[in-house]
This record gives structure tokens, sequence and C-alpha cells, in this order.
């Protein structure tokens, strides 16, 4: 049941991704699904990312932003902060324990600098199978606009070791900080 | 009297900069004062009424024209879904490397700013463009300033660009297509060393954003949606070029002929007339802020080109134009800042009216003029925080239109020098 909403709002956020107006839900689904597993898969190399702690996130309406030149990861601390609270008022302390929400936003973008790695992007491409062109008995698999979000969000969640994905965070925050600031 | 006309030209950039008067506005007013300034009467031969009025407002027809027709065929690149096809594609090929798609919406940009300007070229390529480069982690700024270089490529082959220079300079197309084309390689070589520094500055960029995800989507979405538009209905853009550049056909047909192109490549014809009719419409929607502009234009034309205000500009606009040809280009080089934020070296602004002067007091050829002008339009279309196009890629972007500004202007200055510096050595 969980990892069907779970998947829902990855579809969600596939949807929401410009390139893919108007796509078949169920093929949305389909790459959800296999981005997702890539994701949990993904055995990611660390690299030696300075991490930065800033406030404004919330504002910005930002988690964490990676930047590969030169490589550094910004976790906005306010964001963060506000998402433990957050956890805490929905009685989700068993999914998302103390301290998670940080953890999840390192591993979240540490998976999105291993993704930006020549053969790990091949490797998704021909995992997710949409075909660009196909010349014969040759293929040339397209890039999936957003399957690289839901992937680094499913290693957060193996990663740190999550009862759902960071989606579900993702949501009910955005639902709550715009709910407080309409009120 | 040639001191009052600049210091009333002063006032009038001032209430434009300060957003006290539209543009549009303050440009017709500046004309009326000019006008009695010139000594005009009221009614008759070069008069306020007959002359700058009622022949002014009508001197740039051929330009709205075609402004009303590139609108058109904008809408007809939306409403048929080429536009959004094209990006679709470039960001399928090459999603997983940012500097390509990059590259791929800067040519789409281009072909669009072919068709037409402004936030409606912006909105073209950008609606899908730039939150597709976004998502592949090309930078906020650089994604906007991608849409904006690539529009600027296109620029120098807008064919209602080349009306407007043509009418508002007295010169035959064929001189300004003859100038564009060597404007051309200028902008687009900034372009793509903007998009390949940039890049390999800033590198890429991906955020966890907190964002809801948007409802789930349906099949009746899909059903609503139209489909991606056949290969052959994307060369679209390229018809109205390949008419004018290559064929030598006149501008308004060409355009016409890119409209027929896109209908017939993407529409049953049993929908053509709804088609044609409500694209026609949403163009007058989009064309309606530059046609305004072009009729305060034409009038300020009329006013500057009297003979009592050339008499009085022309001693002491000489006493300050350079005549040297390195002078002329170092000077109207640090002159680029001045058409920014409506500045008076605005080509859509005041810009225009300066550069009648310079034509109607013979003190450079028109064709000198049209060098300089065309120039400080590149400058103008990507740089200045308060046209229409910056604006609106820099917030859809997330971004300020400041931020754009800095991080593009020193290559559109590049682009203007290069301009500056054919004009000097060709046309002085």
């Amino acid at each position: 049941m969980n990892d069907d909403h779970d998947l829902d709002l990855a579809v969600r956020l596939l949807a929401g991704t410009p390139t893919h107006e108007g796509r078949d839900p169920a093929l949305l689904g389909q790459w959800a699904r296999t981005a997702s597993e890539f994701g949990r898969r993904m055995t990611v190399r660390h690299q030696t990312v300075r991490v930065v702690e800033r406030d404004g996130g919330l504002e910005a309406g930002l988690f964490a932003r990676y930047r590969s030149r030169p490589p550094v990861v910004e976790v906005y601390a306010d964001t963060v902060a506000r998402a433990e609270r957050l956890v805490a008022e929905r009685g989700w302390r068993h999914w998302f324990p103390e301290g998670s929400v940080r953890a999840a936003a390192l591993a979240h973008e540490q998976a999105h600098a291993w993704l930006h790695h020549a053969p790990v992007r091949a490797e998704f491409k021909r995992a997710l199978g949409h075909t660009a062109l196909r010349l014969g008995r040759r293929r040339l698999y397209a890039y999936v606009a957003g399957a690289d979000e839901i992937a680094a969000h499913a290693y957060a969640q193996t990663a740190c070791g999550l009862g759902r994905s960071p989606l579900l965070l993702t949501e009910a925050l955005a639902a709550a900080v715009s709910f407080e600031s309409e009120n | 009297m040639g001191v009052v006309i600049l210091l009333v030209m002063a006032v009038g950039v001032a209430a434009m900069l300060t957003r006290k008067l539209p543009t549009a506005f303050a440009l017709v007013l500046l004309a009326v004062v000019i006008a009695f300034l010139a000594g005009a009467p009221l009614t008759g031969k070069e008069s306020v009424l007959d002359t700058v009025l009622q022949e002014g407002a009508s001197a740039l027809a051929a330009t709205m024209i075609a402004i009303l027709l590139g609108s058109w065929l904008g809408k007809l690149l939306e409403e048929t879904g080429i536009a959004g096809t094209l990006v679709r594609k470039i960001v399928e090929f090459g999603g997983d490397r940012p500097v390509f798609v990059a590259l791929g919406v800067l040519a789409v940009s281009a072909l669009v700013g072919t068709v037409t300007g402004s936030a409606p070229a912006a909105m073209l390529a950008g609606l899908i463009g730039i939150p597709a480069m976004i998502a592949v982690g090309i930078p906020k700024v650089t994604a906007a300033g991608t849409v904006l270089m690539g529009i600027a490529v296109g620029v120098p082959f807008e064919l209602p660009v080349w009306q407007f220079f043509s009418t508002a300079l007295d010169l035959p197309i064929g001189t300004v297509r003859g100038f564009m084309v060597k404007l051309f390689p200028f902008a687009l070589v900034a372009a793509v060393a903007y998009v390949l520094v940039e890049s390999r500055r800033r590198g890429v960029e991906h955020t966890w954003p907190l964002k809801a995800a948007r409802t789930r989507p349906s099949r009746a979405d899909r059903r609503r949606r139209l489909g991606d538009a056949p290969w052959y209905a994307l060369l679209t853009p390229a018809v109205p070029l390949v008419l004018a550049l290559g064929l030598d056909v006149a501008i308004i047909p060409s355009l016409l002929g890119g409209v027929l192109y896109a209908l017939v490549t993407t529409t049953r014809p049993r929908e053509m007339n709804r088609r044609l009719l409500r694209t026609l419409y949403g163009g007058f929607e989009v064309a309606a802020p530059p046609i305004a502009l072009f009729v305060a234009i034409g009038i300020l034309l009329a006013a500057v080109k009297l003979p009592g205000a050339v008499d009085a500009l022309q001693p002491l606009v000489k006493a300050v134009s350079p005549q040297n040809t390195v002078l002329f280009i170092l000077v109207f080089t640090l002159l680029v800042p001045l058409c920014l934020f409506r500045g008076p070296l605005n080509v859509f602004g005041l810009g225009a009216g300066i550069a009648g002067v310079l034509v109607a007091t013979g003190i450079y050829p028109a064709v000198a003029v049209l060098g300089m002008t065309a120039s400080y339009n590149q400058v103008f279309g990507v740089s200045d925080p308060t046209s229409t196009q910056t604006v609106w890629s820099a917030q859809y972007a997330g971004v300020s239109p400041h931020q754009v500004m800095v991080r593009t202007l020193p290559y559109v200055w590049a682009v203007a020098f290069g301009g500056l510096c054919v004009t000097a050595f060709t046309e002085l």
C-alpha cells in the first residue's frame, strides 16, 4: 500500500516534468518503477564533496542543492528543521528517524552527482528502455527527464533506511508551507 | 533650439526610465513637443497634426503587418506543438549531456527568433526549454540566458526586423539583409560561446525542490493534448527564411508561406479554417504591444525628420558624432549600456528617434546607422532587464532579470563591438 503511494508520487513527479505533458500514465508508471529500482540498486562511490549548511531554503523552496563546479552540496537547515518538525507532528518518526532528513538530502545530492558519470548514465538509459531512434537492430536510448530525480530519491531512501520515499516528505512539507503562507 | 530638443529628449528618457509613462506614450508626447519646438504649424505641410501624427502613425505599417504575421506564425508553432516537439526531441536525444541540451534549445530559440520576437519568442522556446534545461542540470541563470542568446542569433534573420529597419531608415531590403548576414556570425559565435563557457564555469546543478507533485495524470489529459508534430512540420521556422533569404521573396509573402506550411503539415483540412482564425486572433493579442510601439516610433521619426528639427539638431549632433573609424567603434561600443533600461539608444524607443536624426541630418550614411542600431538591438534583445523577453525568461527560470543581464552582457557587448567594426570598416 505504502509502496503504491510512493510509486504514485513518483508518477506524478514525472507527469509534472517538462517533455512528459500528456504522456500515457502507464508508461510513466513503468519508468517510475524502473527508476526507483535503479536508484535502490545503485552503489554510489562517494566523492569528496564540500557540504555547506544554509538558511533560506523555505523561501527558495529547496531542501538541498548540488553544484558540480566546484563540487558542493548545500543543505538548507531551515527546510530540514521544518521537515523534522513535520515528521514529529504527523507521527512519521518510524519512517523518518531523527536526523534522517539531513542524511537523505545529502544522499539525494550524492546520487545526482553519481548519475552524471557516463557509464552510469548509459546503464540508466538502457534500464528505462525509452527509444529515441532505431536503425535496424541498433537502438539509441532516449533520456527520460525527471527519472534521475526518482532514482536519487530511491537511493536516499535505501541508503538512509527510510520507511517511505522522501517524495512523501516533499509533498507533505510543500503542502504545509503553502498552507502556512496562505494563512 | 537644438539644445532644448535634446533636453526634452532627456526628460522623455527619464520618464521612461522611471516608468512614469509607458514607452509608446512617452514617444508620442516627445514627438509632439519636438514638432512644436521645431516650429511646425498645427496643420498643413510639415505640420504636427498632418505630418507627425497622421503620416507618422502609419509610416511603419509594413513592419506592423510583418509583426502581426510573425506573431500569427508563432501562435501556430505553439498550437500545433511544433516548438514543443523540437525541444522534447532535443531533451530525449541529449538529456544526459546538459551542454548538448542547452545547445539544442539555443538552436530552437534561434529558429523561433527568426519568426517572432519579444516575450512570445521567449515563451515559444522557453516554456518547455527552460524547465527542461533546469531538469537536466543547467543552472537557472544559464538556462534563461540560453533562450535569450538563442533568440538573438535568430534576430538578424527576423523578417519583421528587416522590414522595420528598411522602412525606418529608408533602405532597400537587400541592403538590410546584406548587413544582417554580416552580423549573424558574431551573434552565433557569442551565443555558442555563452553556452560552452557558462556550462564549463558553472557546471551542473541539481536540487531537491520543495514542490508538490502535480495531480495524477489521466487518459483524458492525453486526449486533450496535441501529439508530436510530424518531422517535416518541424521545418516550419525555416520556410520564411528560405523564401526571403534564398529565393528573394518579399517579407510578407514569405511569412504567409510559413503560416501555410505550418497549417498544411499539421492540420486536417476540415479543421484548417478554425485553426487559422483562432491563431490569427491570438496573433493580434501577441502583436498588440509591439504594434503600439511601432505606431509611436513612426510618429517620433516623422517629428525628428521635420526640416525645423533637422536644422536645429544638425550642428549639435555633428559636433559630438565621431567621424574617424576607430573613434566611431570606440565611442559607440562604450555607449552600449545606454540601450539598456529603456535608455536613449534603445532601438525600440528613443534610439529610433536618434537614428532618424543621424540619417535626416546626413551625419552618417543610412547604412552606417543601420549597422549601429542593429548592433545595439543585439544587446537590448538579450540583456535589457526591462525588455519583456528578458523579464519573462528570468522570472520563468526563477532568477532575477538583473542576474541574467550581468551574465549575458559581456557576450552581447562583444557582438555589438563586432557589428560596429563591420559598420565602421565597410560603411563609413
